[in-house]
């Protein structure tokens, strides 16, 4: 057995739906509403460990497209060493690479994270049904981006955890109803709506606590 | 006189076909350092003769109707000089006059607006454009990959023969990099090769004094975005850089344009209003409209009697720059497209 414990590390993210694992394509009846998801994606960026606000590791690769219809990119293996206090990460993509052109990959342009018509990363990306939603077919597409001030939605979030496994979630229908469908379901370009709904993303991620 | 940036491609030695592929962009040494970073995307023969290709291959449109160079081509400076608004599938007509592209390594946002941050992710906006060639970046690389010749072509350029969005883009901004106008007489006369009528110099004086400021020797823009008094069209309703950024200060303001190649580049402005330099000319000297965001230099007016506008007019003619427009290595790459 050449498994050692720094090998076996890894991060995984579960997005969640009612208290269990969301799945796409699903109809979830909840009290006030009837909702399915369609399309889940978003990067994950920048992901470093942390002692005494010190970085003590970070992930070799940066940036990290997270898709729930390829399951197998909701984990990353990595392998940092050192004990850690704290995760750091960002959920979406840094000013800098926003202004640098085509990169590929993850970022590549036909991964559907990109902007056309105005340049930018889509850092976070929700579409699917909602009774709530006033849209054509009830439909909803919350589509989380910008890099420049005033309207910059790139959050950075930190959680304590010394685990050599760790689960993050995302609560999406505690997410819904921050962001409310009734008035916000189509939101497509860098707007002051776009900064709120990636604050709310950032505080609906939390350590899943096994 | 000329610099010249050099750019080497080492090739593992173990491949059979070339060893080094170099290439060169040349630009006067009274030019400015460009403003792109050809680190990121080193230029290399190969990879602009496919960036040639591409760019004048209706394979990037929805229906293979339309090209880059539908409503971009050589002879008219990479303009479009049939309409003033675009031409996209389906006969569609968009808002905008297409621009002339040259030095572009100089530039650092694009479009009329400045919704672009970078040259490599500009093919992304008339691609997808529904009113331009209505096609998605995902499936234009499916396409390229479903062609032998593409996967080819692709693979001599960059090892791999698997088509990315990122190596499309990318090859794309090689061939459009090359674009260079530095042969017009003005540049001839800078190099003491050539020297002014008197008209011409006249001209000159009266420009430098009147629209330097923003049309900036020697690439004759400051790629600055500015507010030059046009009265807003009432159908299109374009505000310019205020409809990417919503700050009231960006309101109206359009990116200035270079005059180089004028003669081969009409109609002019953002939505091609004006046929002739006579006309832009009155519009300077008559048609400022004071919004509140209007120009600084342009508050108080502009006064020229008719010679000097004739002048004026004979120096923006010495910015043509015939060899640009008609330099073989921009046009149509005969019989290459797959
Ligand atoms: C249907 C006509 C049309 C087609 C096809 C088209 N363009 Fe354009 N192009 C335009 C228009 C119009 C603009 C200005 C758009 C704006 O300001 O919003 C433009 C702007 C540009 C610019 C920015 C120039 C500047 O000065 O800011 C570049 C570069 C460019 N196009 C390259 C391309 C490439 C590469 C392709 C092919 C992938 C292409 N265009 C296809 C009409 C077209
Ligand atoms: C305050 C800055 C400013 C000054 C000064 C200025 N211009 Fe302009 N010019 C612009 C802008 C901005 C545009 C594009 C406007 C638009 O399309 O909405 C433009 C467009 C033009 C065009 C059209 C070019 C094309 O390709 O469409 C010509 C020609 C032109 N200017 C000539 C002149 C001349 C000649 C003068 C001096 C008499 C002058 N300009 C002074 C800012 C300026």
């Amino acid at each position: 057995m050449r498994l050692t414990a720094q090998q076996k590390r890894t991060i995984q993210f579960i997005p969640i739906f009612n208290g269990a694992p969301l799945k796409l394509d699903t109809e979830y009846y909840t009290a006030k509403d009837t909702i399915l998801i369609e399309t889940l994606k978003f990067y994950l960026s920048e992901i470093q460990f942390c002692k005494d606000n010190v970085v003590l590791d970070r992930l070799e690769k940066k940036y990290h497209l997270l898709d729930l219809m390829h399951p197998t990119s909701l984990i990353l293996k990595h392998k940092s060493k050192n004990d850690f206090s704290s995760i750091r990460f960002k959920i979406g993509v840094d000013s800098t690479t926003n202004v640098s052109g085509a990169f590929g990959e993850d970022l590549d342009p036909t991964n559907g994270m990109y902007w056309t018509w105005q340049s930018g990363f889509i850092n976070f990306k929700l579409e699917g049904r909602s009774r709530q939603s006033p849209a054509r077919q009830h439909r909803f597409q919350l589509h989380i981006g910008g890099y420049k001030a005033p309207f910059n939605t790139l959050q950075e979030v930190e959680l304590k955890t010394s685990k050599k496994k760790i689960i993050l979630s995302i609560d999406i229908e505690n997410l819904l109803t921050d962001v409310g469908l009734t008035e916000r379901y189509e939101v497509m370009s860098p707007s002051e709506n776009a900064v709120s709904i990636a604050r709310y993303i950032a505080h609906n991620i939390k350590l899943k606590q096994r | 006189m000329k610099q010249r940036l050099l750019f080497l491609l080492p090739v593992l030695a173990l491949l059979s076909f070339s060893i080094y592929s170099s290439n060169t962009i040349d630009y006067p040494d009274y030019f400015p350092n460009p403003y792109y970073n050809f680190g990121n995307n080193v230029l290399d023969t190969t990879k602009i003769e496919l960036g040639r290709i591409l760019f004048y291959d209706p394979i990037l449109s929805k229906d293979s109707s339309i090209s880059c160079a539908s409503c971009h081509s050589p002879y008219n400076a990479f303009a479009h000089t049939d309409h003033d608004l675009s031409h996209g599938i389906r006969d569609q007509i968009g808002t905008r006059n297409a621009p002339a592209l040259f030095n572009l390594a100089w530039q650092k946002e694009f479009m009329w607006d400045g919704a672009i941050n970078h040259l490599d992710v500009q093919a992304l906006a008339p691609i997808s454009h529904p009113k331009e060639m209505g096609e998605e970046i995902s499936s234009v690389v499916r396409k390229l990959n479903d062609s032998k010749e593409y996967r080819r072509l692709f693979y001599l350029a960059y090892r791999d023969s698997m088509v990315t969005g990122e190596h499309l883009l990318k090859a794309l901004s090689q061939f459009q990099l090359t674009l260079i106008s530095a042969q017009s007489k003005y540049d001839e006369v800078k190099q003491g090769r050539s020297s002014f009528s008197n008209q011409e110099k006249n001209g000159y004086q009266l420009f430098q004094k009147h629209c330097n400021s923003c049309h900036r020797e020697p690439l004759f823009s400051s790629y600055e975005f500015s507010n030059n008094g046009l009265p807003v069209d009432t159908n299109l309703l374009d505000f310019g850089k205020w409809q990417v950024s919503k700050q009231s200060q960006d309101s109206l303001l359009f990116k200035i344009p270079s005059l180089r190649n004028l003669s081969y580049s009409l109609p002019y402005m953002h939505d091609g209003r004006f046929r002739r330099l006579t006309e832009v000319i009155n519009h300077y000297t008559n048609g400022i409209t004071k919004h509140p965001t209007l120009a600084k230099e342009l508050q108080s007016p502009i006064v020229l009697n008719s010679n000097e506008k004739n002048d004026l007019i004979a120096f923006l003619l010495t910015l043509n720059d015939k060899k640009f427009v008609f330099e073989p290595k921009h046009q149509f790459p005969k019989n290459k497209i797959p």
